[in-house]
C-alpha cells in the first residue's frame, strides 16, 4: 500500500517534469510544398548522393560530425538543385530545404522545427541573411550571418547546413548538368 | 587588567551566521551541479541516457505499451513506440512502425508515412518521406520472390526500383508479395529493449539540470531553490552591512587609541 503510494508520488513528481522532455515539432512548410515551388514546374526525379571516402570526411569537417545518413536524395534541374537537410540544434533535429543555383543560394527555408526554443531562425529576416551566399576557396561560407541571441546552436546549424548543401551541390555535378 | 566585555552578537550577524550555515549545502551543491553542467558536453553528460530504474521512475518514465518485432535476416527489427531498435540496439526514430524487411545489404523499414534504408549495422542509409501517394499511408512492406520490395497502401501494390529511390504502382493486381509479419522477440531482447526504451531522451545532462534548477523535485523544489536564491541575496546585502559596520568601529577603536 505504502510502496503503491509512493510509486504515485514519484510518478506525479516526475510528470511535473515531463515537459521539459517533450517538444512540438513546427511544420512551416512540407517538403512537397518546397519542392513545388523550387521547380515551377512538377519536380524533377530525384537522385542520390552518397556520402563515403572523401566526401564524407569533408562533410564531417563541414558539420562537425557525420551526417546521420549514409546517402542523400537530391532534386536536381540544371543549374539548380534542391536539398532537404536536417541538423540537430541542441536536441532535436531542424528540417532545412535549401534551393541551390549556379554555386549560389537562391533561398533557404526551415521546413520543420522541433526545438522548444530559439525558432526565430525560422523567420524570413533571418533566412534571407543566406540568399546569394556562397562557398570562399576554403569551402567555407562567403557571407556572415548575424547571430540571434537566444538561438545561438540554432543559427550554427543552419550556417552548417548552407554550407553543406552548397558543397553537395557542387559535388553532384548540378551546375554543370552532369 | 581587565576583561573585555563580550558584546552581543546583533540580530542582523545571528541572523546572518545562521542563514549562511543554513544555506551551505546548498550552495557547495549548486557550484559542483553549476561546474558539471558547464562541462557536461566535454564529459559527455548529454550524450548518455539514464538507465537507471529509480531515476527513470522518477521521470514517470513507463516501458513501451508493446513492442513489434520483424525477423530481418539474422537480426531483429523492433518498433518500441516511435523508436526503432535493431537487436537491442536503438537506431533512430519511425512514427507508426509496419514492418521491415530485408533486401540485400539494406534493410528496409516502413512507417505509415515513412520508410528507412538501414544497412545490416542499423547506420541509417536515408530516411524518405512516402511522397508517392502521402494522402494513403502505408499499410505492409513484403518482399516479390525476385527480391523487389513491395509496399501495400490502401487496395493498391507499389514495387521500388533497383536502388529504393522511386516506387511506382504495380499493374499486376495478381502479384502476391510475402508480407512481412511480426513475431514473438526474444526475452533478453524484450527486457534490453524496455530499458533503452525508458531512458530514451532522458539524459544525464538533463538530470544535472533538474537538480541545479529544483525542477528534479517538482514545483515545491522550484520553490525551495527561489527561496535559497532570496537567502543568498539576503546573505551579500547583510554581509556587506556587517563589513561596512566593522570598518566603522575599527576606525572608532582606532580614533580612540590615538587620542588616549
Amino acid at each position: 500500500m505504502l510502496t503503491s503510494v509512493f510509486k504515485k508520488a514519484l510518478g506525479l513528481i516526475g510528470l511535473c517534469s515531463l515537459p521539459l522532455l517533450l517538444q512540438a515539432a513546427t511544420v512551416y512548410e512540407t517538403q512537397a510544398d518546397f519542392l513545388s515551388r523550387a521547380f515551377s514546374s512538377s519536380p524533377p526525379d530525384p537522385g542520390v548522393i552518397w556520402l563515403s571516402g572523401e566526401r564524407k570526411a569533408t562533410v564531417h569537417d563541414l558539420l562537425g560530425h557525420d551526417y546521420p545518413a549514409l546517402r542523400l536524395r537530391y532534386w536536381c534541374q540544371t543549374p539548380r538543385s534542391a536539398w532537404v537537410l536536417e541538423e540537430v540544434g541542441k536536441e532535436q533535429p531542424i528540417t532545412v530545404g535549401i534551393i541551390v543555383e549556379n554555386s549560389y543560394i537562391k533561398n533557404l527555408k526551415v521546413l520543420t522545427y522541433r526545438e522548444n526554443r530559439g525558432g526565430e531562425v525560422a523567420n524570413a529576416a533571418f533566412t534571407d541573411q543566406f540568399h546569394r551566399a556562397s562557398l570562399d576557396e576554403n569551402t567555407r561560407l562567403d557571407t556572415t550571418i548575424d547571430g540571434i541571441s537566444g538561438a545561438t546552436l540554432s543559427v550554427r546549424a543552419l550556417t552548417r547546413l548552407a554550407n553543406l548543401a552548397l558543397y553537395l551541390h557542387g559535388e553532384s555535378g548540378c551546375n554543370d548538368g552532369a | 587588567m581587565m576583561a573585555r566585555k563580550k558584546r552581543p552578537a546583533s540580530a542582523t550577524r545571528r541572523l546572518h551566521r545562521s542563514l549562511g550555515a543554513g544555506s551551505a549545502v546548498f550552495v557547495i551543491f549548486l557550484v559542483l551541479s553549476g561546474l558539471v553542467i558547464n562541462h557536461s558536453n566535454f564529459l559527455g553528460l548529454d550524450q548518455k541516457p539514464v538507465s537507471q530504474g529509480i531515476l527513470l521512475d522518477w521521470y514517470g518514465l513507463e516501458k513501451p505499451q508493446s513492442v513489434l518485432s520483424f525477423r530481418v535476416a539474422d537480426q531483429w527489427l523492433s518498433f518500441a513506440g516511435s523508436q526503432v531498435f535493431l537487436d537491442e540496439k536503438p537506431v533512430t526514430n519511425l512514427s507508426n512502425g509496419v514492418g521491415a524487411v530485408p533486401a540485400g545489404d539494406i534493410l528496409v523499414v516502413a512507417g505509415a508515412d515513412e520508410l528507412l534504408l538501414l544497412d545490416n549495422s542499423g547506420q541509417l542509409i536515408e530516411r524518405q518521406s512516402w511522397e508517392a501517394a502521402p494522402e494513403d499511408p502505408i499499410m505492409s512492406i513484403g518482399l516479390l520472390p525476385d527480391g523487389t520490395v513491395s509496399l501495400k497502401t490502401g487496395q493498391q501494390l507499389w514495387l521500388s526500383d533497383r536502388d529504393f529511390i522511386q516506387w511506382t504502382k504495380a499493374d499486376n493486381t495478381s502479384i502476391q508479395p510475402d508480407w512481412a509479419h511480426s513475431e514473438a522477440l526474444p526475452e533478453n531482447l524484450v527486457q534490453a529493449i524496455s530499458l533503452s526504451y525508458r531512458g530514451h531522451g532522458l539524459n544525464f545532462e538533463r538530470v544535472l539540470l533538474d537538480l541545479h534548477s529544483g525542477r528534479f523535485f517538482g514545483p515545491i523544489g522550484v520553490l525551495v531553490y527561489d527561496l535559497v536564491a532570496l537567502v543568498l541575496g539576503f546573505l551579500a546585502v547583510s554581509g556587506l552591512i556587517l563589513w561596512f559596520k566593522s570598518r566603522g568601529n575599527g576606525k572608532r577603536k582606532n580614533g580612540r587609541a590615538k587620542h588616549g
